[in-house]
């Protein structure tokens, strides 16, 4: 025993200085790569579309806070040029017509009544008893029956940046789903796993909502994930405001303050990450919110919210790229005139005025991009996956040895009780 | 306690009271398998070792290049040889898994001919054959030309930019196009209510979708909307004594407003790109794209990577047009025909070459041959990759079910990636059937809505919900089997010591 744990020992050594050694040998050629990507505007995500997966875990009436943070996410997402069609939104979605509900219909996130979060306006893809462990995971992961329609699933790529908020009641590392059952930060972080094996995403931004929010996104280990939540461990989050007419408190605080923050955003807004995080304060939140940025390759002042919340298009646009996508329709007249005159033997002169602006000068520059653009699967995210299986490795030789000494244990408890339950009775006749 | 003995009871006989003990042990061993059955996640073996051998291959595509010299003063083996030279030195060939072999004789119909003729003009591609003219002055050249040419046609994705390589949507043998006339506000005047959408499809878009069915299959639809919003305000420019409205490229971002236009139906979970001709109301009219400086560009169309092309019409006179048919159609799903290319892949001739013939397809030989190998070589790639990452999920989480039909998909995507590996060298489109064929089986055992894991517990839980009820159940039982044990024993030793009247069988005290 003692042994293969010397062994395993040097092992696990070995293999740390095999990686550092990889990552420094590694570097090199990465520099000309990361010069250019400085130059041409280090603010680029890489992504092509955006996605929005919200999930509020509650439902009953006193839980009306959880679906109005939901639907306050869903709401500032879908202001900000996430379609529809882009947003999987889970809501048990028993708020806004429960009878207790003396606003029929509406759904508010402030004492007042200022703004209706429900409005006629909203799709809700997973409706009260649909909101499962199970059925996230699917979403996530894609594992769908293919009855399925297209409306209920993250149809996403290597090009889809991801937003994944989620609200209710939880504990460490776990979050109740319907007073029913529970997700824990291992499921969460496997089905990213997943997803990023599969190449279901550029970049996820993970939020939760939650009594010791913090523990949830402890246990990720796939790569461009950025998670934030809103209290430490053993820490409670709490709501932020009752209103006296509804009767139950409206929204959490730290829903509320990023919230507060977001209607300052708009769909071209620069405003990056960090500042949004600078925003969270510890003491009106009664809570200490955590980020969590060690799997995120981009600085954070340099990631703007808009890369998660905002709509379709890409930071790139303001590149100059953007002209060569501009296709001129004066470029099609010779052709046009050919189909009319289709016996012209003349070799038509067609050239493609988008060509003309694009790679073929810079025919070097544009290697370096192209082999920079791999991001999935380069040489970094391979070591970067090695060491978490080597962790992983590591943790799970361990386990089983702790779980069986636990189960002798508890077997001789047992076996101890058994003996004290016979012994006695056994004896009773001879006292008589 | 009771004075008076009872007469034993019919089930108080040693017997009886065993068997009901025992009763209660053979149920929980016949349970056992049951038990066993239930609890266990079935895992069948995936063939590792094959998704493993697999890695790193690459489609290999032999190209024959025939060259022609016949009206050259230059000698045909030198200048076979010299080409043979800069060929094997381009690194882009091997990296695209191109073999090229340049030699002197006559082409057949899948090899590709360069003619090589003194003259001053552009190289010029008809069909799978360039000419290649060369200035006299520039004859020691001659051989570094043609192989540049060679490179810049069999190859023409290793020069692109990234811009480019990001808009090309990722490779689905089913696309649905959606075609969508988007009029801002009919009622406000400055709209079509109709387009002749059939005829313009017809002329404009399909040679290029027959032409590129060897890739994909393509499902058309089409509307006409009246009221278009757009979320934001474009901003008025001063343009002689015009007014007309401008997008800037910040605008163009947010465009598509999303939460207003319904662009596609959702009948299918085909990937959609969608093409919306947009026609600005009276009030914004008209609509023109600003360059970052604020000045009008000439161009009234864009391309939103990955998603689709807007082009703005700005009718030539305002006012309601019943059918938008004819010229201005044409122009649009001329203009919609680029996107779709662009958006799809297809290569564009390098600036210096041009095609003889282009016709409305407009893709060559040479685009279209560059385009199917690297989607094949995409679609490998990627299987190798799903499948490679299949076998990782299954070792790393040990929770997941791997059933019947993962394997068995396993396996056919094996069998079709080996098979895209061995048709490669005859046909790149075989190749690229088996490669797109081993990837959709690939994601489809990926995807299998039962290799969803298990919900994690920790061990801790597990103690928790199961002890209160086991660890209670247990201690009578073992209890009762112990105690039984004992009273056997004991019984024995009475009945080798003798007879003797033992009241061990009385009843038990109350």
């Amino acid at each position: 025993m003692k042994s293969t744990t010397v062994h395993r020992f040097i092992l696990f050594i070995l293999s740390v200085l095999l990686l550092g050694r990889g990552v420094v040998s590694n570097s090199e050629p990465a520099a000309p790569v990361k010069q250019f990507f400085e130059k041409h505007g280090a603010r680029e995500s890489g992504h092509t579309n955006n996605w929005a997966v919200l999930v509020c875990s509650s439902r009953y009436w006193f839980n009306y806070r959880h679906m109005a943070n939901a639907l306050g996410m869903y709401r500032t997402v879908k202001r900000l040029g996430i379609p529809d069609s882009n947003i999987i939104l889970m809501l048990a979605d028993d708020a806004a017509c429960n009878p207790r509900n003396k606003f029929a219909g509406c759904v508010y996130s402030n004492t007042g009544n200022y703004l209706d979060l429900y409005g006629d306006n909203i799709e809700v893809d997973y409706r009260g008893y649909e909101v499962t462990v199970e059925n996230f995971l699917r979403v996530l992961t894609g594992r769908m029956d293919s009855s399925v329609p297209r409306s209920k699933r993250l149809l996403t790529d290597d090009r889809s940046n991801i937003f994944v908020y989620m609200t209710g009641h939880g504990g460490n590392e776990f979050l109740k789903f319907q007073d029913n059952e529970e997700i824990s930060a291992f499921d969460i972080a496997d089905a990213f796993e997943q997803m990023w094996q599969k190449k279901r995403y550029n970049e996820i931004f993970f939020m939760v909502d939650t009594c010791q929010a913090n523990t949830m996104f402890s246990k990720f280990y796939s790569p461009n994930i950025l998670a934030t939540g809103s209290s430490e461990i053993h820490e409670n989050s709490y709501s932020h405001e009752n209103d006296y007419d509804i009767g139950v408190a409206v929204i959490d605080k730290f829903t509320h303050y990023v919230l507060q923050f977001m209607e300052g955003i708009n769909k071209t807004s620069q405003a990056s990450m960090q500042d949004l995080f600078n925003t969270f304060d510890p003491k009106k939140l009664d809570s200490h919110p955590g980020v969590r940025s060690d799997l995120f390759r981009r600085p954070l002042e340099n990631t703007l919210v808009t890369d998660f919340f905002g709509g379709v298009a890409q930071a790139e646009v303001v590149l100059p790229a953007l002209e060569d996508a501009i296709v001129e329709p004066e470029a099609l007249e010779p052709e046009t005139k050919q189909r009319q005159s289709p016996t012209r033997e003349v070799a038509d002169t067609f050239v493609d005025p988008s060509l003309l602006a694009t790679g073929w000068e810079l025919p070097n520059a544009s290697d370096v991009t192209a082999s920079a653009l791999r991001q999935h699967g380069g040489p970094d995210v391979d070591y970067t996956k090695l060491m978490v299986a080597a962790a992983r490795t590591e943790i799970a030789l361990k386990e089983p040895f702790t779980s069986t000494l636990r189960a002798w244990a508890s077997s001789l408890l047992i076996l101890a009780l058994v003996s004290w339950t016979t012994v006695p009775r056994n004896r009773r006749p001879s006292e008589h | 306690m009771d004075a008076v003995s009872k007469p034993a009871l019919a089930f108080e006989s040693a017997f009886t009271r065993r068997s009901i003990i025992a009763s209660y042990f053979l149920v929980i061993f016949l349970a056992l398998p049951l038990w066993w059955k239930t609890t266990s996640i079935e895992r069948q073996a995936l063939p590792v070792s094959r998704v493993y051998a697999a890695t790193g291959r690459e489609l290999a595509f032999p190209i024959h290049v025939a060259l022609d010299t016949r009206n050259c003063e230059v000698g045909t083996d030198t200048i076979v040889q010299e080409v043979r030279h800069h060929v094997e030195n381009n690194g882009e060939f091997k990296q695209n898994g191109l073999s090229v072999e340049v030699s002197s004789a006559t082409a057949t119909a899948n090899d590709y001919q360069v003619v090589l003729r003194p003259g001053t003009r552009d190289p010029i591609v008809d069909g799978r054959k360039v000419t290649v003219e060369v200035a006299p002055e520039h004859a020691g050249v001659a051989a570094l030309q043609l192989a540049d040419t060679l490179a810049t046609l069999l190859t023409p994705y290793t020069s692109l930019r990234s811009s480019q390589a990001e808009r090309v949507v990722t490779y689905s043998p089913r696309y649905r196009l959606a075609f969508t006339l988007l009029n801002e506000d009919a009622a406000a005047g400055n709209a079509a209510l109709s387009w002749d959408v059939q005829n313009a499809l017809a002329a404009q878009l399909s040679p290029l979708l027959e032409r590129l069915s060897v890739l994909h299959n393509f499902t058309i639809e089409s509307q006409v909307q009246y009221h278009g919003p757009l979320a934001f305000e474009p901003r008025a420019l001063q343009v002689g004594e015009q007014i007309e409205h401008g997008l800037t490229p910040g605008d163009l971002t947010v465009f598509v407003n999303s939460a207003e236009w319904t662009l596609s139906s959702s009948v299918s979970n085909d990937p959609v790109l969608h093409f919306v001709a947009f026609i600005p109301s009276s009030k914004h009219s008209p609509l023109r794209i600003v360059d970052s400086n604020g000045l009008p560009t000439s161009s009234n169309a864009f391309i939103l990577p990955q998603w689709g092309g807007i082009i703005i019409h700005n009718p030539q006179s305002t006012g309601i047009v019943p059918t938008l048919a004819g010229r201005p159609l044409d122009t649009i799903f001329a203009t919609f025909r680029q996107q779709l290319s662009a958006l799809l892949g297809v290569p564009e001739l390098p600036p210096h070459v041009h095609a003889r013939t282009r016709g409305v397809a407009g893709v060559t030989d040479w685009q279209l041959d560059a385009l199917v190998r690297r989607r094949a070589a995409e679609n490998a790639a990627s299987a190798q990759d799903t499948l490679q990452s299949i076998v990782r999920l299954v070792a790393q989480i040990e929770d997941m079910p791997v059933g019947e039909d993962v394997k068995g998909d396993v396996q056919d995507a094996l069998a079709a990636l080996d098979q895209a590996y061995s048709t490669a060298p005859s046909s790149s489109t075989e190749a690229l059937t088996f490669a797109s064929k081993a990837q959709s089986v690939a994601s489809r055992a990926f995807f299998n809505p039962g290799m969803l894991a298990l919900l994690y517990f920790p061990t801790e839980h597990k103690w928790a919900v199961y002890a209160p009820l086991f660890a209670s159940v247990t201690a009578p039982l073992l209890a009762s089997l112990i105690r039984e044990v004992l009273a056997w024993k004991k019984e024995r030793k009475a009945k080798a010591r003798g007879p003797q009247p033992v009241d061990s069988q009385r009843p038990k005290a109350e």
